[in-house]
């Protein structure tokens, strides 16, 4: 049988498996497994485990857990809403401010926490309702919180990007920077919709209420004195500081991107001692048990994943599709096209760290035979599985918004989440127009590669 | 489809309990044990918090470099993985594709997810009979790992081991209880 037929047949044995219903991580162990049986000698299935073992046994990948944990101290305690809060009382006289506020505390609580779902429900639970209560439309109000979510795993820490580090064996504090610019460019892309989208829909409230209709909450004015402003800031400034003497410690060169995960949950959990008086076993239990939970599965998906890759690698299926690939001698935007369609077929499915690890081996070596720069490809392919995290029928943080505002039509939700995937898609253009946005920052900290 | 990710909280839930005595019994005592190990791994996760601090601090305030933070806190991470993804499988927290359970009739629904544990079961258990072999190897030959502070490597092929069977056992519950439970669960 030659590689590109066991290939297919090595992809569609995990088709048939993972849609079987499977939990992913003994999916993937399964076909590894079983085409290690009857394809590979019968030796290595005597290593399976020790493969297992050293390919996990990274203490970058292993710094996920204490990501998560820093994420979930913070995202369990009410520094979310503050943040919120915090930021609404400053920019609430900018027309569409309250939309503007949701966004930049979704993108503060996104560089806290790294995790999307994680920035949706903290940040959300409280932005939804008081964007309704401000006349906004459910649909709009829902979207902006989704999408601002998925600024989680763009901006750095991000446990996809950590991955993608590993899996393209790039450097995580460069992929890191890169993540920076693209973040600052969804963060001004989705404000500037907020207020554009906040204005049309308040000069409709204005023309009803002109017609002799109901006024709107729009219309009303809101106030904050100085005082109330200058009093929400000592809330928020521990978090602050944290974000960035984490950053400083990790480009600064005092810790390694792992010894960041370490000191970055610690003094997450210092922090909420401190400012909440979370501090108790009883407190601190719903987090570790939180975090212990995302990581295992996460982790055990991780490490049945790279003994998948390592099969694909071993009976050259990999290096047969890449080749395939590369054969086909497309143009280099062509490639790079089909390559992000498949991307986001896959993120209907799959969570991004199965899509990272199963792909990485069959999509780089032609990207990087192209001329990529797979620094800026990382972040690329970030944006493109953010937007799997909010388009239909599986997006992850649809599901989270339905949680927390669960009269919300799903439909409106999907509908007021439209503009910021087509937003989504236009900054992946100007990525490819303009690497710099993302490129320009790592380069000039860390040096041009 | 669910990502597994801690979106509603259910403090205090248990995992199912199957119809039969005798599995509802092995069930139970399973679920103390994980909740045990549950407890083990959250004081690692913090220990491993410290270590990582703690090695920032010495090197830079006291410029005494560490050597051994790394793989102490990789083997204290293994230890959480592999001691907690039992517990996790306990309320079924690994998350797959559950495309197919709205399209497919009751019955044939029912064989599917019945299939499914049993599989998963079947592989789980190989996975910890090889990770037994690997630890008796790394136990008798004495294998360490090629730092310079040089561990044994049973340390985490014995965690990896016991948390695989302990996965195996509950897989085994669960395959039982779908067999043996009067009422098809959803």
């Amino acid at each position: 049988m030659n590689e590109l037929t066991l290939g297919a047949l090595y992809g569609a044995a995990t088709l048939v498996v993972m849609f079987s219903g499977m939990p992913i991580a003994f999916a993937l162990g399964v076909v590894a497994t079983s085409f290690m049986y009857f394809f590979m000698p019968a030796s290595s299935l005597d290593t399976i485990t020790q493969n297992v073992y050293e390919e996990m046994a990274s203490i970058t990948l292993l710094s996920i857990p204490l990501f998560i944990l820093k994420g979930a101290a913070i995202g369990k305690s009410p520094a979310g809403k503050d943040l919120y809060s915090a930021i609404h009382t400053w920019l609430h006289k900018i027309p569409g401010g309250l939309g503007i506020a949701n966004v930049f505390a979704c993108a503060l609580f996104a560089a806290m926490a790294g995790s999307s779902p994680a920035t949706c429900s903290a940040i959300g639970a409280a932005g939804i309702p008081e964007m309704r209560r401000r006349g906004y439309s459910p649909g709009f109000a829902a979207g902006i919180i989704a999408a601002g979510g998925t600024l989680g795993i763009l901006l750095p820490p991000s446990i996809t990007m950590i991955l993608y580090a590993v899996a393209a064996e790039q450097s995580l504090g460069r992929l890191f920077l890169a993540g920076i610019g693209p973040g600052i460019l969804l963060v001004a892309l989705f404000a500037g919709y907020a207020v554009y989208r906040a204005r049309k829909e308040y000069r409709l409230a204005l023309a009803i209420y002109e017609g002799g209709g109901e006024k709107s909450p729009y219309l009303e004015d809101e106030h904050f004195t100085l005082r109330q402003k200058v009093e929400m800031l000592p809330r928020v400034l521990p978090f602050i500081i944290l974000l960035i003497g984490v950053m400083v410690a990790l480009y600064g060169g005092l810790a390694t991107p792992s010894e960041t995960a370490g000191l970055g949950a610690l003094l997450a959990l210092v922090l909420i001692a401190i400012v909440y008086g979370v501090w108790r076993p009883k407190d601190l239990s719903p987090i570790l048990s939180a975090t212990i939970k995302e990581s295992t599965m996460l982790l055990l998906i991780i490490g049945m994943s790279l003994l998948y890759s390592y099969v694909m690698s071993y009976l050259h299926i990999s290096q047969a599709a890449a080749n395939w690939v590369v054969g086909m001698h497309l143009s280099k935007w062509l490639l790079l096209a089909v390559i992000l369609l498949m991307v986001i077929v896959f993120g209907f499915f799959l969570p991004p760290v199965s899509i990272i690890l199963m792909t990485a081996p069959i999509i780089l070596p032609p990207l990087k035979a192209a001329g990529f720069d797979l620094i800026w490809f990382g972040i690329v392919m970030t944006v493109v599985m953010e937007m799997g995290l909010i388009h239909p029928p599986v997006g992850l943080n649809l599901f989270v918004i339905k949680n927390i505002a669960p009269d919300i039509p799903l439909k409106d939700v999907i509908w007021g989440v439209v503009p910021f995937v087509l937003l989504m898609f236009f900054a992946v253009l100007l990525l490819c127009v303009f690497p710099g946005i993302s490129t320009l920052l790592p380069d000039l900290i860390m040096g041009v590669k | 489809m669910s990502h597994g990710f801690d979106l509603q909280p259910q403090a205090g839930a248990g995992p199912a309990v199957p119809d039969n005595a005798a599995l509802a019994a092995v069930s139970a005592l399973l679920d103390k044990l994980n909740r045990a190990l549950v407890k083990l791994s959250m004081l690692a996760l913090i220990m491993t918090a410290l270590v990582l601090t703690y090695s920032v601090v010495s090197r830079y305030f006291f410029s005494a470099p560490t050597d051994w933070q790394d793989e102490a806190s990789v083997f204290m991470l293994v230890g959480v993985t592999f001691f907690c993804t039992a517990s996790v499988q306990s309320y079924r927290g690994h998350i797959g594709i559950e495309a197919l359970a709205s399209l497919l009739p009751r019955r044939v629904n029912a064989v599917r997810l019945f299939f499914v544990d049993l599989v998963s079961l079947l592989f789980c258990a190989f996975f910890a009979w090889k990770s037994w072999t690997l630890f008796y190897e790394a136990w008798s030959e004495g294998q360490t790992t090629s730092s310079t502070f040089a561990p044994p490597l049973w340390i985490p092929y014995s965690m990896m081991a016991a948390g695989m069977s302990l996965l195996a056992i509950q897989l085994l519950v669960q395959t039982l209880a779908r067999a043996t439970n009067k009422k098809e669960a959803s």
